[in-house]
């Protein structure tokens, strides 16, 4: 497991950078970001909380061989779920990978809170984990077929060896019985 | 803003999207001042929720149809499913020491 975090201050009110979120993207820093979808969004009728679900793609120059040996290619999406509150004025956004999931996660959030009436503070964590259970299956299954790989060429090897060995001294026999 | 995962879909995209911001960007400071108390709060927010869905609830339909079908196609469904029944997130993570708080501590 990998971590990641950093802090930082925009030097805006927390109202202005909440408007900005959603227009975040496009943006010719980020252009990795090529796609945003909202696939859900309530407003909650007594809190007043807005919770948002979108789908972001990606397009990243992935290695040959992440690509060669997972599957994926080079357009990777996201799900994110984002929360604001108003009252609390509390903005979290937590992200987590789509694709290559099975194998990996990276397990992202953001929270935007005010420090001063003109000041946001801004926190992300990250965490990037590989499927360890995962692997574990992959490893046990590849231990077994390589044991029973293994069984059934000693096995061969046995009658294989059993056939020479009585071939040559039979052959050996009857030379010596000719002579 | 950017683009729909699927073309067919960006102009419904964009159009909810607009709707959206100038719903937000006019709720959102009347939101903050009403959390003065908790029933001013509730007033407010129910009245916005109401105002929201009256102004974004047809282009957010037509919108949703078309997103949910792209999804599928692009085979994200199965994958956004697993990842919804791994973290809900349902509900809003609890409020972290704010760094006000963390001044005041120490």
């Amino acid at each position: 497991m990998h971590f990641f975090s950093q802090a930082f201050n925009y030097e805006h009110p927390w109202s202005h950078v909440v408007i900005g979120m959603w227009h975040k993207y496009p943006n010719s820093k980020c252009s990795h970001v090529i796609s945003i979808d909202t696939i859900d969004r309530s407003v909650d009728p007594k809190t007043g909380i807005i919770r948002t679900e979108r789908v972001l793609g990606c397009k990243q120059k992935t290695p040959t061989w992440i690509v060669k040996l997972f599957g994926g290619s080079e357009d990777a999406f996201v799900r994110e779920i984002s929360f604001i509150d108003p009252s609390t004025q509390n903005a979290t956004i937590t992200s987590v990978n789509l694709s290559l999931s099975q194998f990996a996660t990276c397990f992202e959030r953001i929270q935007y809170s005010p420090m001063s009436h003109s000041r946001t503070h801004f926190t992300q964590t990250a965490e990037i984990q590989a499927r360890m259970t995962l692997w574990r299956t992959a490893a046990d299954g590849l231990e077994r077929w390589l044991v029973q790989r293994f069984e059934q060429n000693a096995h061969l090897g046995k009658l294989g060896f059993t056939d020479v060995l009585s071939t040559l001294w039979q052959e050996r026999q009857l030379q010596q019985a000719q002579t | 803003m950017a683009h729909s995962l699927s073309p067919q879909c960006t102009p419904l995209k964009l159009e909810y999207d607009s709707c959206f911001n100038t719903w937000f960007e006019g709720y959102l400071e009347p939101a903050i001042a009403a959390a003065e108390t908790p029933a001013k709060r509730e007033a407010y927010s129910r009245q916005k929720a109401t105002e929201f869905q009256e102004k974004c609830g047809k282009i957010w339909e037509s919108y949703r149809d078309c997103v949910s079908k792209a999804v599928k196609e692009k085979g994200l469904d199965t994958l956004l499913q697993q990842a919804r029944d791994e973290n809900p997130l349902t509900e809003p993570p609890l409020p972290p020491s704010t760094p006000s708080d963390g001044l005041k501590s120490s």
